[in-house]
Order: structure tokens, then sequence, then C-alpha cells
């Protein structure tokens, strides 16, 4: 198998742009009319991700180790889609008619001999992750809306219940399916560390136009069903390094970092803890007082709230500015969660003010499902 | 011919190296070009080679396919139009048009409940703005009253009512700032009612448009503004 030809390819397919994942499903779907109920109605972000997830494939060539994570992770996931070992099979085919059909007459038998082991070494990993996966966990779990309330005109939160027992770490987000919006998969994290009795919290902001995210709003009750994925995610609470903390969260970011800051609470010596929680304005500040009961139950904590806009009896401007207008973060491990933006904004400014990047952990979705 | 010959094999300029470009900013008070509309151009032309790349290869194939046909004929082989490939083609491109057309009738959906929730905001917003400013009005004008009363009130303090009339005259005005109070009680608790009312007729009707939208598509994320929605 030669890397270079593989990537010289790839790099000329992808001058088609759209065109290409275009092709593929349509291909796919005549030959396996099967497949097309799998999919959303709209397969406009479908094809986005599936450049994606090629595009990763193909430049991760070079650093084998983390590309068989993410193609562990890809094969796992991919469970929940009820995506069989015999699918596999037939995305093959049609990637490679589809990967011919572009390249032309520069396409022949070497090309697609390289092609063709490409693609069994990526769908091998995916599927012995599915199946290791498969001996131990369901596709995906049943969850039910135990409670639903509306804290402000934008922010839901949900507490459900998943069956069998969901397991993850503080930090970590599943993917969430809606009744009303069937194979729209959107990740949320959880809110709360692990519970005795099961439940777990999701933080959902309503996006002007998100299908998923307006369902689970305004057309989700108490008793309503929903499908969850499995845990993924690689934001963790570093409990071993023994610095203190700085946690940065904008908006429903902050369900990560609650979660990350109730497994705090069980610690024997828990750390300082700073908490920034950033909205637009006050009234987005939909948690705050159940964070200042937190603080006022452990001294440990300090919540700053800030808005970005309007009326406050508090700090107002950007996120970044009040967080490194504190001062020198330089000691601490920094956990950012928020809208992609503000997490960028924050983490550039401590780096820049000399917290190590390795101290810096960011609310990570760089996965893609195809 | 030779393979390829539609593609150089020296480095060429690619959509993706045109939607990648980037420029140094000016420095302040020097002239420079407004980002915004640069970075539309540049999108727009990223598109227009797209299409142009996918146009020239569908010709690339067409003159294949012809040539083949010609070829086809001159060594006796009769040529057909369409072969088994050039059908299965042809239906992946009928196909691939449906999709887009049902990709755009979803995003129009999308587009409209977007722009459905901005406004119901925007109403959330201005009502909320008016309630607190008549709140306000009606807090400072019952204050003003207060204050009036209190300063009366110290002005006859050592003096008590003397006369019939005057003690009548002050048990009138005690019930007359009772009745105030009372009154504007009333008044801005069915103001609020009011208010919250109007919201929540604004959320049924979003909550029934969010019911009525069949569709879905991705978006970014929930808190996964990281992928999008």
């Amino acid at each position: 198998m030669d890397v270079a030809r593989l990537k010289n390819s790839f790099a000329r397919i992808a001058m088609h742009g759209d065109e290409v994942p275009l092709h593929f499903y349509s291909d796919l779907f005549l030959k396996h009319p099967e497949t097309r109920p799998m999919f959303p109605v709209s397969m406009q972000a479908q094809r986005a991700h599936l450049v994606d997830a090629l595009v990763s494939v193909v430049s991760g060539v070079d650093d084998l180790d983390s590309l068989t994570v993410f193609l562990r992770d890809l094969g796992r996931g991919h469970r929940k889609f009820g995506t069989l070992a015999a699918h596999y099979e037939a995305v093959g085919d049609s990637l490679l008619a589809t990967f011919a059909h572009f390249c032309g007459d520069s396409w022949d038998a070497t090309l697609e001999a390289d092609w063709r082991d490409a693609y069994e070494l990526v769908a091998g990993v995916m599927t012995a992750a599915a199946q290791e996966d498969e001996e131990r966990y369901p596709a995906y779990w049943s969850g039910t809306v135990v409670a639903h309330e509306r804290r402000t005109f934008d922010v839901a939160i949900l507490t459900v219940h998943a069956e069998p027992r969901l397991e993850y770490a503080p930090g970590q987000s599943v993917a969430v399916e809606s009744p009303a919006r069937p194979r729209l998969w959107r990740y949320y994290s959880m809110a709360n560390a692990p519970r005795e009795d099961g439940t777990v919290e999701f933080h959902v902001r309503l996006v002007d136009g998100g299908a998923v995210s307006m369902a689970l709003t305004a057309a989700t009750a108490a008793g309503t069903g929903l499908r969850i994925g499995p845990a993924v995610g690689v934001l963790r609470l570093d409990t071993t390094s023994g610095r203190d903390v700085l946690m940065v969260a904008g908006s429903t970011g902050l369900a990560p970092l609650k979660s990350m800051l109730e497994q705090v609470t069980r610690l024997q010596q828990p750390p300082r803890v700073h908490l920034f929680f950033g909205a637009r304005d006050a009234d987005g500040l939909y948690d705050l007082p159940s964070l200042e009961k937190l603080a006022a139950e452990h001294l440990w904590l300090t919540v700053v709230p800030t808005v970005t806009r309007g009326r406050f009896a508090g700090h107002t401007g950007a996120l970044a500015d009040v967080v490194t207008s504190y001062g020198d973060w330089s000691d601490r491990d920094a956990y950012i969660a928020g809208p992609t933006e503000m997490v960028q904004d924050t983490a550039s400014r401590l780096a820049a003010g000399g917290l190590p990047v390795s101290q810096i952990h960011v609310e990570d979705f760089g996965w893609s499902e195809p | 011919m030779t393979t390829d010959a539609w593609y150089d094999e020296q480095r060429r300029l690619t959509p993706d190296d045109v939607r990648a470009v980037t420029f140094p900013l000016t420095r302040w008070g020097r002239h420079g070009y407004d980002e915004e509309p640069v970075r539309a151009f540049v999108a727009d032309v990223h598109a227009e080679m797209v299409r142009l790349i996918n146009e020239r290869a569908s010709l690339w194939q067409e003159v294949q396919r012809l040539r083949r046909r010609i070829l086809g004929k001159e060594t006796g082989n009769d040529g057909i139009l369409f072969g088994k490939d050039d059908a299965h083609i042809h239906a992946v491109r009928i196909l691939s048009s449906a999709q887009r057309t049902a990709d755009r009738y979803v995003a129009d959906a999308q587009a409209y409940s977007g722009r459905l929730t901005e406004e119901a905001r925007a109403r959330r917003d201005e009502i909320m703005g008016q309630a607190q400013q008549h709140a306000d009005m009606l807090l400072e004008e019952a204050q003003t009253r207060a204050r009036t009363a209190a300063v009366d009130a110290m002005n006859r303090d050592g003096l008590p009512p003397q006369t019939d009339h005057e003690r009548r005259a002050v048990q009138a005005e005690l019930a007359y700032l009772r009745t105030f109070s009372d009154v504007y009680r009333q008044h801005l608790r069915i103001y609020t009612e009011d208010v919250l009312r109007t919201i929540e007729d604004w959320e049924t009707k979003e909550r029934a448009a969010a019911r009525d939208i069949p569709l879905a598509s991705q978006h970014a994320p929930s808190i996964g503004w990281q992928h999008s929605s």
C-alpha cells in the first residue's frame, strides 16, 4: 500500500467538493436501497461528516495510534445507527466506485488495490471495536425523560433515566436522538457526576432553526423516550496533577464542567476551584443559584458570573477578558467549554498569559460520524 | 491520448487553496478592504472553481464515452449509446439531484423555523423591556407619593390634629393612600399576569411550530457548537 499515492489521489478526488459524497450516497442507495432509511431526510450534514471522516483518515495515516483511537470510536458510535458488518462491504464498494469515478483515467488496478487495502484496514478496526463493544453494551441506551424544566427562553434542563445504567466519566458526552427528529443525533454532555439512581442531566440550549435542540427544549416533556449513544469525549478532570483548577464555562458549556465540579466534591483533598460562568445577559446565567449554593457549601469553590451585555450586578465583558483580568492562572489546570469562539479565545489568551498548553483542557468534539 | 489529461501534474491552484487563503491585516490607521465582502467573494470563487472542475470532469467523461463509441464502430463493435455503466452513472446523477432538492426543502424549513424563534425572542425581549419600564415607572410614582406623604406627616409632627375637621382630613388622606396602594398593587398584578400570558402564548405557538416542522438536518451541536448547531 503506497501511502503517498493514496494521499495524492485523495487530494485530486477532494477537488470535486460536495459532488464526491453526493455521488457516493447516490451510488450506495441505488445498489443497496435498504440503507436509505438509516439516514435523515436531509443529507447535507451527513455528507460533510463523511468528508470530515475521510480527511481524518487520510491525513491521520502517519499517526496510526491516534487514527486507531478515532476509528474505534467511530466503529462503536456506528452501532446506534443499526450498522451491521454487511453494511461495511456495501459502503466499501460504493466508496471505491466513487473514487474510480472521480479519478477518471488515472484510476488503475494498482490504485484500486491500494484503496481496497486501506478500506479493509479501516473497516476491520471499526467492526472489531463494534464487536467488542457488543459483548458489553447495547447498541443504544433507552432513556426516559423524568423531568423537563425550561429554565429560560433558551435553556431547558432534562433529567433522564437511562436503561441499562449509563457508564461515563464526568466531562464526557453522549449522542441523543429525539423521537420527534428520528435519525438526527446530537451530542450533549452529562451535567452531573454518575448517580446512584442512574439519572443524568442534560443542559439543552435552543439553537435558532436547530431541529433537535428545538425538539428537546419545546416538544419534550416528562415521559418522552430518548435514545442515547455510548459516552464519548476526552475531557476529564486530572485528579493526579496536584494543581488547583480554573474552569471557564460559556452558556450550556457549563454542563461538562458542573459534572466535574461534582466529582471534585467527592475528592478527599479537593483542589481550589475558580469557576467563571458567562452568558450573553443575566437571563442566560440559567444555573447560577445552584452554583452559588455549591460555593456556599464548599470553601474551595469560587464562582464568578459574567455577562457580555445588559444590566448585571457583576462583571460585564467578554469571558476571556474577565478571566485574564483576574491575573495569573499559569499554575492551574484549566478546563474550558462553550461556544467554539469563546473556547478558542479563552484558551489562546490563557496560553499567552503563560499557562502551559498541556494544562489547558477544552471540550473536544473533534470526531464525526458518517 | 494519455490518461488524466485535464489534470496538470504541476501544482495548480485548487479550490481548497482559495478557501484557505489568508492575508495579513493592515496596521491601524491605514486603508484596507472590509474583511466580510472579501470572505464572501473568496467563498464565491471557491464554489465556482468546484463547479468548473466538476463540469470539466463530466465533459471529459462524455468525450471518453464518445471516443470509445467511435473506436468501437471502427473496430466493428457497434457502439451502444449507453452502456450499463453509463446507465448507472445516469441514475446516480438523477438521485443526486433529487437529494439536493430534498436538502433544499429541509434547509428552507429549518431557516423558517429559525426565523420564527428569532422573532419570538425579539418579541419577548420587547415585552419584557416594556414591562420593566412600566414597573419602574409605577414604583417611582408610588415612591414619590410616599415621600410626599412622609414630608407632610413630618411637618405636622408634634402638632396632633386639633380639630375634628383636621382629624377627618388626615383620616381621609390615609384612606386615600391605602386605596391608592391597593389599586396599584392590583394594577401591577394584572399587568404582570398579562405579560406572562402573552409570553405563554408565544411559547405555545412556538411549540406548535416546532411540532409541525417535519424535518431535520444537522446543525451544530447542542453544546456542540464545535461541530456546529
